[in-house]
């Protein structure tokens, strides 16, 4: 309940600082392996931006725009990993990846991995660094870890 | 504007917003399902006006479950809003026929104000945003550009020199607003204009009305002060 409520805090009190920098940004690539040994040697983008979005759509995205509301949530869970990696983000990233392999290319089994890779701007050209790399994930739907929210074990 | 309307026309607003959240929310896993469909259904007696404390009081227990559910919020600033108005909502329906219920809807109207001033203040206070670099990174690389095509704007750096300055006069600028009902109008629209470009742009709907349902406390607040 003290964590929820120090979640609730910074809604109260809000910084508003909203694009003070702009920082590294984010990118989750995952790849398909045949193996818990295997790290890949390709990586896809995940959610890749269309081309162009004609200002019609951008519109009606007013109006319902549940998939681009998932993808900043993804994006927000890549940053909190980079402070810190928990079993959370890690599953909703998973879970995420794997409803869009599975509506998208029809993969239902197998294993992935995921990485975050942060581009930013310096010395005139993109750059990207690897920041993570995820173990090897099971595709099929599991439970979330508990462990990060489990009571601790009476003495 | 009176204290009741704008208390009213906010409780309004915000269930709209909220039904339109929840919905986008019901294609998504069974839990965020159960959670989203609940908050649906509280905000049918707020819009009806019936029982709107208990209500209230249901969908800040939503919001809580939602904040442990996705451990923080789900869409950033806009949740944030979300629930500081929900919040401020409350403390009005607990402290009615009070001065809690008046100080709850004027600390609305000042934080939907700080919320462009602080904004812009950091801006300022950040070269790369003076000399409009900032934004032609946010073109560049970030992660809010919804089309690949809009990522060549990077390209127009005296655009969004214009633009960066034109945002950032617009938040500092924004309290003066607060001086006259005609001022507070076009600041209104101005901002208006301002979430519409990032709801186009960078795909933030939810700011877009979250913010606009914040309006009528501030409405309410700037003839408390000057009317």
């Amino acid at each position: 309940m003290l964590h929820v409520l120090g979640l609730l805090a910074p809604a109260l009190m809000p910084s508003w600082r909203f694009f003070r920098e702009v920082a590294p940004s984010p990118r989750i690539e995952y790849a398909l392996v045949s193996g818990p040994a295997e790290m890949p040697a390709r990586w896809t983008e995940a959610r890749p931006r269309p081309a162009r979005l004609r200002p019609l759509a951008m519109l009606g995205r007013l109006f319902w725009n549940p998939g681009w509301n998932e993808t900043l949530f993804l994006v927000s869970c890549a940053e909190r990993m980079a402070e810190r990696p928990t079993a959370h983000s890690t599953e909703e990233i998973r879970k995420r990846l794997a409803r869009g392999l599975a509506e998208g290319e029809g993969v239902t089994e197998g294993l992935l991995r995921f990485r975050l890779v942060f581009v930013e701007h310096r010395g005139g050209r993109l750059r990207r660094h690897v920041i993570h790399v995820s173990g090897p994930l099971p595709l099929e739907p599991r439970p979330l870890d508990p462990r990060p929210f489990a009571p601790r074990p009476r003495r | 504007m009176s204290f009741e309307t704008a208390l009213r026309l906010t409780e309004v607003m915000m269930a709209l917003c909220f039904l339109q959240q929840s919905a986008e929310h019901l294609a998504g896993y069974r839990d965020e399902r159960r959670l989203f469909a609940l908050r649906g259904l509280l905000c049918l007696p707020l819009l009806a006006g019936v029982a709107t404390g208990w209500a209230l009081a249901g969908l800040t227990v939503v919001a809580l479950c939602a904040l442990h559910r996705f451990q923080g919020p789900y869409n950033g600033g806009s949740d944030r809003m979300s629930l500081l108005i929900l919040c401020c909502l409350d403390l009005a329906h607990l402290g009615a026929g009070t001065a809690l219920a008046e100080t709850a809807l004027a600390y609305l109207a000042v934080q939907l104000t700080l919320s462009y001033v602080v904004s812009g203040q950091v801006k300022l206070a950040n070269p790369d945003w003076r000399r409009g670099r900032a934004l032609v990174e946010v073109f560049r690389f970030s992660a809010y550009p919804v089309s690949e095509s809009l990522r060549g704007w990077a390209g127009r750096p005296r655009l969004l020199f214009a633009m960066s300055w034109g945002v950032m006069l617009f938040e500092v600028g924004f309290p003066l607003s607060l001086l006259h009902p005609v001022a507070l109008a076009i600041g209104l629209a101005l901002a208006a204009s301002f979430h519409l470009a990032n709801a186009c742009l960078f795909g933030l709907n939810r700011f877009f009305w979250i913010w606009l349902a914040a309006w009528p406390a501030l409405f309410w607040f700037q003839a408390r002060l000057f009317g």
